[in-house]
């Protein structure tokens, strides 16, 4: 967990609720009052040359380093969104193009800038590497401290007043994406000790881009499939009977999950049951496969076992099912497994491998329904935006009605009051000329009086 | 006179080259034979052997269908600036001046504010920037791909002019550098300094606000739109009669290149 100083906008006063910004980990090192080594070993020339120690040169000390830095980052965070170019910023910044451009390949690179932004036009490459890190992208990245409810609650209210607009939740903001969920997959990684993440990482590629199904795990990797057939068929069933039995709606699911109390393990196998059975099966092909290939033990295994559960299916049927109910019968199961098979040495090793396949398994499906549930996400966020922005479309029609009502009254008010107008002076000319017909005669008579 | 020292920490004077990371040179060439012309502008290492010059004639003739009496001038022609550029080569060139508000010195530790005014194909590109000729890492090449990215520039003829008109701007500078510490050593009498002594004052001038001690690199939000670059895409019709590249460097004057963009205003 990262410090608040490092996540939030240090600038902002503190009266006012700061500003909360995700950064990644990598740059957890970043301190708006402060310049860190990694800052002063990439960019010596601010920093008189080499060692890092001096005070540079009138063009080019720490003063001036900090100004550019803290600018470009401004620059960024005043649209997170949105990609920052150099070219965009250096038309700002009165100095060096050659400097400028590597202090802003440093920031971009260290993740100072441009770490959420989606709207990259032409970085292909970059796109495929994030694609490529999806398993490990929560653990990189660092989660701000949850902000006291009152935070919360004033901006709510604050929206809520202004349009009238409530957002439906999203599926996976509160329960996926929330630090301690995370945590949990990040650490069953860890423990799982797999040591062929990157294997994982193409498994869950390839199963969420649905380009991967059974048929062509078989094809890509014949020999491995041989052996886990059985597990495929196994896993299969009992994941079928299971969606059959209830159906629960998702979120259901997820809510169960979420209780921290329950063990981890009964985490993932709750997870596992979520997806579809050929993301199950590929997964738990991937993890026997690559089991084999750590350990040619663990394929001798797999193939012993396989040829056991031909003769007697039920007994391995007691294994996989381990993958459902690991959490608190793990004892228990162990136990009977142990009864049914005491008969063969080899058998408890055989056991170990396959609850490891299991583990892998479920951790795979787990991290595949991860990146489905973000997909998910993404769409859904999409969706309220596009449908933001249509009500926003909307208000601003019914103003420009309303405006075009307002007008039209404007103009009928003009014209009765063009026509009170024309009426008064008719009224003013008619008095005055009653006037003067009146005083005409009166005058007349006078001057004739005085005349005479 | 106040005086003020910048640039301890670097040498102030080095042997001659282009002062970037690559030492390359920019070659211009544009002949013309028989009624055909040919123009181009790129970069020559001048560590290359003089045997590679005829064969990139020859290579250049052949993948343009220039007929083959387009290769003696040609070699001609960039031997000619090689030739130049070496004879500069050896000698001394200062890198780093001090900045004297009384008296006129153009560059701030080196920085010049260097000038983009071309017209590629059907593109016209405009831009100013400052550019620290002491800075012996810089990279004209990587800056104009950057530029062109940013902008989303899809011509591939754009980067490349772009880059050799900075590295002709940077060559310059660099040889009346040179020009400068040979008549200081001789000290026949004053140098004269780079182009326009007005211009460079209030250059300095203006370094001096940005850098001093209380003022800031960040421009005033109304500067902004001298320093971004400005695009204008020509349509073919009015691009004239030559297709070819066209390459305007700062020192041409401007006026047709106005001209061009009216008549594509107007066309508007």
């Amino acid at each position: 967990m990262s410090p608040p100083a490092a996540a939030t906008s240090g600038d902002a006063p503190q009266s006012s609720p700061r500003e909360l910004y995700t950064i990644p980990a990598s740059s957890g090192w970043f301190r708006w009052d402060a310049i860190h080594d990694t800052e002063r070993q990439a960019l010596p020339e601010f920093f008189g040359g080499a060692g890092g120690a001096g005070f540079g040169t009138a063009t080019r000390n720490p003063r001036i380093y900090r100004e550019y830095r803290d600018f470009i980052i401004g620059k960024y965070r005043e649209d997170p969104t949105r990609r920052l170019t150099f070219t965009e910023v250096r038309r700002a910044l009165a100095g060096d193009v050659t400097l400028l451009r590597k202090l802003f390949a440093f920031l971009d690179a260290s993740g100072l800038i441009n770490f959420s932004a989606t709207t990259s036009s032409a970085r292909p490459a970059r796109q495929q590497q994030e694609a490529g890190v999806v398993v490990e992208a929560p653990v990189g990245l660092q989660v701000t401290p949850r902000p006291p409810a009152s935070y919360f609650a004033e901006e709510k209210k604050g929206g809520g007043a202004e349009s009238g607009f409530r957002l439906p939740p999203l599926t996976s903001y509160n329960d996926v994406f929330w630090p301690g969920r995370r945590l949990y997959v990040g650490s069953a990684v860890k423990t799982a000790r797999m040591g062929s993440l990157k294997r994982w990482r193409l498994l869950v590629n390839q199963t969420t881009d649905g380009k991967m199904n059974q048929q062509v795990v078989k094809e890509s990797s014949s020999q491995s499939t041989e052996v886990v057939d059985g597990m495929q068929i196994d896993v299969k069933e009992d994941s079928a009977d299971k969606s059959a039995d209830e159906h629960p709606t998702k979120r259901r699911r997820l809510f169960s999950s979420v209780d921290a109390t329950t063990s981890l393990m009964e985490q993932l196998a709750l997870l596992t049951t979520a997806t579809s059975p050929d993301v199950l099966a590929a997964a738990a092909d991937a993890a026997t496969k690559v089991l084999g290939n750590e350990n040619p033990q663990a394929r001798k295994a797999f193939r012993r076992s396989e040829r056991e559960y031909k003769n007697k299916a039920f007994s391995s049927n007691h294994v996989q099912k381990s993958d459902h109910k690991v959490g608190d019968q793990d004892t228990e199961m162990q136990g009977q497994t142990f009864t049914d098979k005491k008969q063969d040495k080899n058998v408890i090793a055989t056991t170990a491998y396959q609850v490891r396949a299991a583990v892998a398994t479920a951790i795979g499906v787990a991290a595949a329904r991860a990146k489905m549930l973000a997909d998910q996400e993404e769409r859904e966020m999409e969706l309220l935006m596009a449908s933001i922005i249509e009500t926003l479309l909307k208000k601003i029609q019914y103003k420009i009605k309303h405006f075009e009502e307002l007008e039209a009254i404007m103009d009928q008010e003009y014209t009765a009051i063009q026509e009170i107008k024309g009426s008064l002076i008719n009224d003013g000319l008619t008095s005055w000329g009653k006037h003067f017909r009146l005083e005409f005669p009166y005058r007349e008579m006078k001057c004739l009086c005085s005349c005479s | 006179m106040k005086t003020v020292s910048l640039g301890a920490s670097r040498p102030s004077a080095v042997s001659f080259r282009m002062p970037t990371r690559d030492n390359l040179v920019p070659i211009r060439v544009d002949i013309e034979v028989d009624g055909q012309r040919y123009r181009d502008a790129f970069t020559w290492n001048p560590r290359d052997p003089d045997s590679e010059i005829i064969s990139f004639a020859k290579r250049t003739a052949k993948d343009l269908k220039l007929p083959a009496t387009f290769v003696p001038p040609m070699l001609q022609s960039i031997q000619g600036q090689l030739a130049e550029f070496r004879s500069y080569e050896g000698q001394e060139m200062q890198l780093k001046e001090k900045l004297c508000l009384s008296r006129s010195v153009a560059n701030l530790n080196g920085a010049v504010n260097l000038q983009i005014d071309l017209r590629v194909n059907n593109t016209v590109i405009r831009d100013q920037f400052l550019w620290d000729i002491g800075n012996l890492d810089s990279d004209p090449e990587e800056f104009a791909r950057t530029l062109c990215d940013d902008l989303n520039i899809a011509d591939p003829e754009v980067g490349p002019a772009i880059a050799v008109s900075i590295r002709e701007q940077l060559y310059q500078i660099a040889s009346q550098s040179v020009s400068i510490m040979r008549e200081k050593v001789s000290k026949k009498r004053r140098a004269p300094e780079f182009s326009s002594n007005s211009k460079a004052v209030n250059n300095a001038v203006d370094l001096f606000k940005y850098f001093g001690s209380k003022g800031s690199v960040i421009r005033k939000r109304k500067e902004w739109y001298l320093y971004e670059p400005v695009i204008d895409v020509i349509r073919n019709e009015e691009a004239g009669g030559d297709g070819k590249e066209e390459l305007n460097s700062s020192s041409r004057p401007n006026k047709r290149l106005d001209e061009v963009k009216e008549a594509s205003l107007q066309s508007l």
